[in-house]
């Protein structure tokens, strides 16, 4: 709502700078979006008359004028071609600041002195009018301040205003507000007018849509005169708030609605036939609106009419058909109260939203009809000059009136934590329309049907907060009668994460939305099928993800072209898969979706919820290792993306996984496994296969990854104390000749369970080339034995002999020499 | 007496032999040549029983006397040596210590992420559990039971990504504090992180973003309840000296509503030109309020025997005015040029 402020003085004194209002708002009421300024901030604006008028001696499109200022002439050099000698021009003086905030100075325009500037509309702040200087009538005397007749300059602020404040749609609100704030007076100065027109009543009035229109008013305007527009200060007052002058009558209405917040509208009665009807679109009933579009209509959609023809789309737009214009003489005003909820579908079912729209989808007083018709005929008797019918047709089969709302003091304190008198809470919701009675510690506030949003207590007791005002209330910390904490998984989740930093990987928020290639260039989940987007931003990002791999790749992908020579980035987030119910339970998910109540089964079964949800949530982490993932040293060589940097971080997060082939098939098919903790399948590890790593951009890196359950990560263990001994360990290695083919993992871990006195294995070469066979492979292991004394010799050779033993029975293994 | 001077031969030469000596190898020799096994000085102890009582008592102390000295000789021209020799040694193993060491490089945390820590620690310290709930949820929990039943034209405000029917992606997390509310009785002291969707992309929003929404229900709590614990959680983030203030607001699900707005933490509202606040003095920070009675009740809680306060609060923007971040799109491409400066 765009405010100019020197009209909201017309209804609230006010001793304020721009400031201070605007805090004054912000603090007790409504946001202000900005504050803007037009015509003359600063200087000085006189009316001048045009004494010579001509062309300019050395510039085509200039003129250069002589300007008499009450008794001084000065020589003006102008733009426009329309004033005229005798005519009455505004003059800005040298030293003036403008809206822009340039500073008008003396000037020499094309060799000829110009002293200050004859100003056109737009330059006054009156309306977007460029075309020329704007003449003034006779009454604008030589040598005047033209503030005298009207202001030339012009402070609006913006007021950002909430929903549940309608009421603050219009000038008297606003005023209304602001004089609560101040705890001073406001009032409505009254426009007074004799009716004596042409009878409403020639003309019919019929709702038949009785739900979708609780009040229809329509009053007859007659003998107005044609081809006017509005009085300049009405303009100047429309522009200021952010609306296009017209003409007289369209002003008119929209200078009330301003006012009053009460959108009105003016038909031509010439042409409208038989009287108005109030009644639903009929099937394919189609309207072309004052926009040139064609509309078709529905069963649902508010019509006003006439016995033969949609005239207006209620509330939202007329049609062009029977709107009043340049040549109207004969108007028929209608003020009205639609259904807030209908218009809203209206508006949205047509993507068309107006101005009137917006106001009436908010749900407006119905009260307020007659305010607003009072001051809209008022203001047409004056001008364009018309004779006000003394008859209004009103249909308001059930009036609203206005509501008790009870507030008790000790409720409103416990609320707000700060003191409330009983005075202070009467006069503050006195000042906001309410009528009061107090009676000790209880009140009842008689509510202004303007006022729909305070239906309850606790309405009224934001409303004294605010006024009293929030800086009051005190700053208290409760006692919280419960330990706080995180989960065991939100632990695990943390430390996971904090783990994956702290080794060097950078934690990624990728979407969890993305394109469907996400789930086909993983050919291995393309056919299971993702959660769906009905209405996603653009049709390409409509799938939720089934993985956080895709997300990540591409984030590898991007950080390629911005010419980076790798990375390590992690992710830890929800995955979702479709889940959807049965077809016998198909109603009752929906039902439990919008109602969240379940119906039972039967005498003692209820669907599980979180089978009727639909879909599968899951949390998931995810690494993606891509490129160089270290730089050399100049000690070290660069490390690069592979599975067993992968793998290493997947023991870390998983201690005691075990790993297998058999992974999915967008990885390496020789350089990925499963990762599974026991029996349970905890996610997978490896290499990009060539092919994926090309769909999705990264062909030339290595590229690891792996995903896995945030579940079964261990990346703290609850430790426990062992004994140990302290009698020195001996350690031995041993070369072991075996089948490529041969898996040295589990060569380590079958010798690891053959107990005795081995304590440690550890695999610390493998190796193929010349001395081994070929199609076979060295592998050294080194051994720690440890006993409860000290060992001798030859009881770690009988050790050693039944490791070796056991390489050869169970992998053909020989020792090498 | 021939012996006796032969001894005194042997001592000096000994004596300028380790004198003269420049290594602990050299030093060494000289002691195997004159005190070895069978350096002549040994012979001529292992040689003193051969000899008369008298020569036998005067050869035997002379020659003791002759080998301590030796050693003493010894033993200190070692210690010289071996102190020269190490600082030698040790000259020679410098290295250059302005070369890098091994390294160990620090990985990262999400700057959001970074916040939501911060926040969620805050609040767990004063003793509240933390929530979480489906991202995917239901019409119900995310509009209805919030006071935004079908049609309400709340819901036009909140751009939303449709699933299957009756399903969203959720807009905000205040479905996870009405499943809060509904699966335990009061008191209830919870924050809710996590992400949310609005279908909306524009330089200053993106279709997803983080939420961190809290809840408190208790007998007797108030508005100055919430002030003074989302003040002490401001200062927790921005640092001890800001201050906060309210203003009118309005939510659906709570009444009154505030707005809470944090004094700049960079300048304190005394920079017109502050890229913080950009001149404001305050950072506009997170929506909250009083629980409306309508949700305590659609959640079987007597609200006249509970009040209760809720907020929320958007950890990406509180990233971004602490970190100095200028663009939001930046949060969510995976660009290790961005990630790698938090």
């Amino acid at each position: 709502m765009r405010v100019p402020l020197s009209w909201l003085r017309e209804y609230v004194d006010f001793e304020l700078g721009v400031e201070r209002l605007v805090e004054l708002f912000t603090l007790h009421s409504q946001e202000i979006d900005g504050v803007y300024r037009l015509g003359v901030t600063a200087g000085e604006v006189v009316v001048g008359e045009v004494v010579e008028f001509g062309p300019h001696p050395n510039a085509d499109r200039l003129s250069v004028a002589k300007v008499d200022l009450g008794g001084r002439e000065v020589q003006i050099v102008a733009g426009a071609p329309n004033p005229y000698p005798g005519a009455r021009v505004p003059v800005v003086l040298p030293g003036s600041v403008m809206a822009d905030g340039t500073k008008l100075k003396k000037a020499k325009l094309r060799g000829l002195e110009s002293y200050g500037m004859m100003m056109s509309e737009r330059e006054l702040g009156i309306s977007a009018d460029h075309g020329g200087i704007l003449l003034l009538d006779e009454t604008h005397e030589p040598g005047r301040p033209v503030a005298d007749y009207f202001p030339v300059g012009e402070t609006v602020i913006d007021i950002d205003v909430t929903p549940n404040r309608p009421d603050l749609w219009g000038m008297i609100g606003v005023a209304r507000e602001l004089a609560a704030i101040l705890r001073t007076e406001f009032r409505v100065p009254e426009i007074p007018y004799e009716a004596g027109g042409e009878p409403t009543g020639a003309f019919g009035l019929r709702v038949e849509a009785e739900d979708l229109c609780p009040r229809y008013d329509l009053r007859r305007v007659s003998g107005l005169a044609p081809g006017l527009e509005a009085p300049l200060w009405m303009r100047r007052r429309i522009h200021a708030a952010g609306m296009r002058p017209i003409n007289a009558v369209v002003d008119a209405t929209n200078y009330v609605m301003l006012e009053t917040g009460q959108p009105i509208h003016a038909f031509d009665a010439a042409k409208v036939h038989g009287g108005i009807v109030a009644r639903r679109g009929r099937p394919n009933e189609k309207i072309t609106l004052l926009d040139g579009t064609t509309r078709t209509l529905d069963g649902e959609m508010l019509v006003i009419a006439d016995e033969e023809r949609g005239l207006v789309i209620a509330g939202v737009m007329g049609a062009e058909d029977a709107e009043v214009s340049a040549g109207t003489t004969d108007a028929l005003i209608e003020v009205a109260n639609f259904a807030g909820d209908n218009i809203l579908r209206t508006s949205q079912r047509l993507g068309l939203r107006t101005d009137a729209s917006g106001r009436f989808e908010r749900g407006l007083d119905p009260n307020m009809a007659d305010l607003a018709m009072g001051r809209v005929v008022g203001l047409l008797a004056r001008n364009p000059g018309g004779d006000v019918a003394p008859d209004t047709l009103s249909h308001y089969p059930e009036p609203v009136q206005p509501w008790r709302v009870p507030l008790r003091l000790p409720r409103a304190e416990l609320l707000l934590g700060m003191p409330v008198g009983a005075e202070e809470a009467a006069s503050r919701l006195g000042a906001l329309g309410c009528e009061v009675e107090a009676d000790g510690q209880e009140l009842a506030a008689t509510v202004p049907t303007f006022r729909r949003d305070l239906r309850r207590e606790v309405d009224l007791v934001e409303e004294v907060g605010r006024l009293i005002g929030l800086d009051q209330v005190p700053e208290e910390l409760p006692g919280v009668p419960q330990p706080g904490g995180l989960t065991p998984d939100q632990q695990r989740r943390r430390l996971l994460r904090r783990l994956l930093a702290d080794l060097g990987l950078s934690e990624a928020i990728t979407y969890t939305f993305g394109p469907r290639r996400w789930t086909d260039d993983l050919n291995a989940q393309g056919g299971a099928g993702a959660v769906r987007i009905k209405n996603p931003l653009s049709a390409e990002n409509g799938n939720l993800r089934a993985s956080i791999l895709p997300g990540l790749l591409d984030a590898a992908a991007r950080n390629k072209t911005f010419g980076l020579r790798g990375g390590a980035i992690f992710e830890v987030g929800r995955v979702f898969a479709p889940d959807p119910p049965s077809r016998a339970l198909q109603g009752a998910a929906l039902k439990f979706r919008m109602t969240g109540s379940v119906d039972a089964l039967g005498p003692d079964a209820e669907p599980n919820k979180d089978s009727l949800m639909g879909v599968r949530e899951e949390e998931s982490v995810g690494v993606v290792l891509a490129g160089t993932i270290r730089p050399a040293g100049w000690n070290a060589p660069p490390v690069r993306a592979g599975f067993f940097e992968a793998k290493g971080l997947v023991e870390r997060l998983v201690p005691g996984a075990t790993f297998a082939p058999d992974a999915p098939s967008f990885l390496h098919p020789g350089r990925s496994a499963v990762v599974r903790v026991g029996e349970v399948k905890a996610g997978w590890v490896g290499e990009l296969h060539p092919e994926t790593a090309e769909k999705f951009g990264l062909d030339g890196w290595p590229v690891a990854a792996f995903e896995l359950d945030p579940g079964v990560c261990r990346p703290d263990v609850e430790p426990r104390f062992e004994p140990f001994v302290s009698v020195p360990a001996i350690a031995r290695d041993l070369a072991v000749v075996v089948e490529r083919a041969v898996p040295v993992g589990e060569m380590a871990a079958s010798v690891q369970g053959i107990g005795g006195l081995l304590a440690e294995v550890r695999v610390f070469d493998v190796y193929e080339g010349d001395q081994v066979p070929e199609g076979h492979k060295s592998v050294a292991l080194g051994f720690v034995f440890q006993g409860e004394r000290t060992l001798t010799d030859e009881e770690v050779d009988a050790e050693m002999a039944r490791i070796t033993a056991h390489l050869d029975e169970r992998f053909a293994g020989r020792v090498r020499s | 007496m021939a012996v006796n001077g032969r001894i005194e031969e042997l001592k000096n030469a000994a004596l300028s032999a380790v004198r003269g000596a420049e290594s602990t190898a050299a030093l060494e020799d000289a002691r195997v040549r004159y005190l070895g096994r069978s350096a002549e000085l040994t012979e001529i102890k292992k040689s003193i029983g051969t000899l008369s009582p008298d020569e036998r008592k005067e050869v035997g102390r002379s020659a003791n006397l002759a080998s301590r000295e030796i050693e003493g000789a010894l033993e200190a021209k070692t210690a010289q040596l071996s102190a020269g020799e190490r600082e030698e040694r040790l000259r020679a193993e410098a290295v250059d210590v302005t070369l890098p060491g091994v390294p160990h490089p620090r990985g990262n945390l999400h700057p959001s992420q970074r916040i939501i820590d911060e926040v969620v620690d805050f609040f767990v310290g004063l003793g509240y559990g933390v929530a979480e709930g489906p991202e995917a949820e239901t019409d119900y929990y995310n509009f209805t039971a919030l006071g935004i039943p079908p049609g309400h034209p709340a819901r036009t405000m909140q751009d939303t990504f449709f699933l299957d029917d009756g399903l969203v992606l959720r807009t905000h997390t205040s479905p996870v504090q009405v499943r809060t509310m509904l699966s335990q009785p009061p008191p209830v002291y919870v924050v809710c992180p996590g992400r949310t969707y609005r279908r909306d992309s524009d330089p200053t929003h993106t279709p997803m973003f983080h939420q961190i929404e809290g809840l408190a229900v208790d007998r007797g709590l108030t508005l100055g309840h919430l002030k003074g614990t989302l003040a002490a959680m401001a200062r927790h983030v921005f640092g001890d000296d800001v201050t906060v203030r309210l203003r009118p607001s309005y939510f659906q699900f709570t009444e009154p509503s505030v707005e809470l707005d944090v004094s700049c933490f960079r300048c304190g509202g005394s920079d017109p030109n502050c890229k913080v606040c950009k001149g404001a003095g305050w950072l506009e920070m997170l929506g909250a309020g009083m629980v409306d009675p309508g949700v305590l009740e659609e959640a079987g809680v007597d609200p006249e025997e509970y009040t209760g306060f809720a907020f929320g609060m958007g950890p990406d923007r509180m990233a971004m005015a602490k970190y100095g971040i200028p663009d939001l799109r930046l949060f969510f491409e995976g660009d290790l040029r961005f990630l790698r400066q938090f």
